[in-house]
């Protein structure tokens, strides 16, 4: 099969990945280069302590994520 | 040597790879949790637990609606242990949410994502509720934590949830366990889901 849209890649994916488990070291690195860019934004935005929650929280709210 | 992406042990699927950051951040809070009370880890994390890869900033998990005083331990617990919980520090305030059947979210202290989004559940919540009496297990190393019956998992995906990310999600699914998904199993399965649309 050629892939040709994203959905036909994800099933190619997931079929080698079925087959060869080395192909998770991709994924990890994918994974954790996510969460650190975004612990660094938010360090960045709010700082920490009290002062990371009053502005995560004003953030949420301005989101909609939280009343 | 080229080793398979799971195996099947007695009936716990076996995730043959090396924890990520969001697998520690996922089995810090259920080491927690697990104390208090049984749970059910849904939706994205599974697909991405068995390969899919994109990012995610939430970790569902569905918990049965527990009496005050035990979600007053928990909620100590949790702080004791680096978490905050977004809907606010007073436990007064936030088992309110879960007395009227809100999600509340709990992440690492100063950090904002990944947040664990603690749905809870009764058995007016036929579905969740029927997944979470249904549980699979899944192991990561020595990581074991309890996740819907796949095949269940999916046709959520594709009925309930259907959006593009979801369909995606289940098409991994689909494909990266097509050796153990069972055609009965879909069957007694969908009317469940089905009902969640009435």
């Amino acid at each position: 099969m050629k892939p040709k849209t994203n959905l036909d890649y994800v099933v190619l994916y997931a079929r080698a990945l079925r087959e060869n488990n080395k192909l998770f070291e991709q994924q990890k690195k994918l994974i954790e280069a996510q969460l650190i860019g975004s612990k660094s934004l938010f360090r960045k935005m709010f700082g920490s302590g009290e002062k990371f929650k009053i502005g995560a929280r004003k953030y949420l709210r301005g989101r909609g994520l939280i009343k | 040597m080229i080793k398979k992406g799971y195996i099947l042990e007695g009936d716990v699927i076996v995730v043959d790879r090396d924890w990520t950051e969001l697998d520690e951040f996922v089995k810090d809070f259920l080491g927690i949790l697990k104390d208090y009370s049984d749970y059910l880890i849904v939706s994205g994390f599974v697909s991405i637990a068995t390969g899919r890869t994109r990012g995610t900033e939430d970790v569902d998990i569905l918990v049965p609606v527990m009496d005050e005083n035990k979600f007053r331990d928990l909620f100590s617990e949790l702080s004791k242990k680096d978490f905050w919980c977004y809907q606010g520090d007073e436990v007064d305030e936030v088992y309110g949410y879960l007395q009227r059947i809100e999600n509340i979210r709990f992440a690492r202290k100063n950090e904002m994502f990944p947040n664990i989004e603690f749905i809870p559940i009764n058995k007016n919540r036929k579905a969740k509720y029927f997944e979470f009496t249904h549980s699979q297990r899944i192991k990561i190393k020595d990581f074991e934590f309890k996740i819907p019956p796949i095949e269940f998992e999916i046709l959520y995906k594709e009925i309930i949830l259907a959006g593009d990310k979801d369909i995606a999600d289940a098409r991994h699914l689909r494909e990266f366990f097509a050796d153990i998904l069972s055609k009965e199993k879909f069957k007694e399965y969908e009317p469940i889901i089905r009902e969640e649309l009435k």
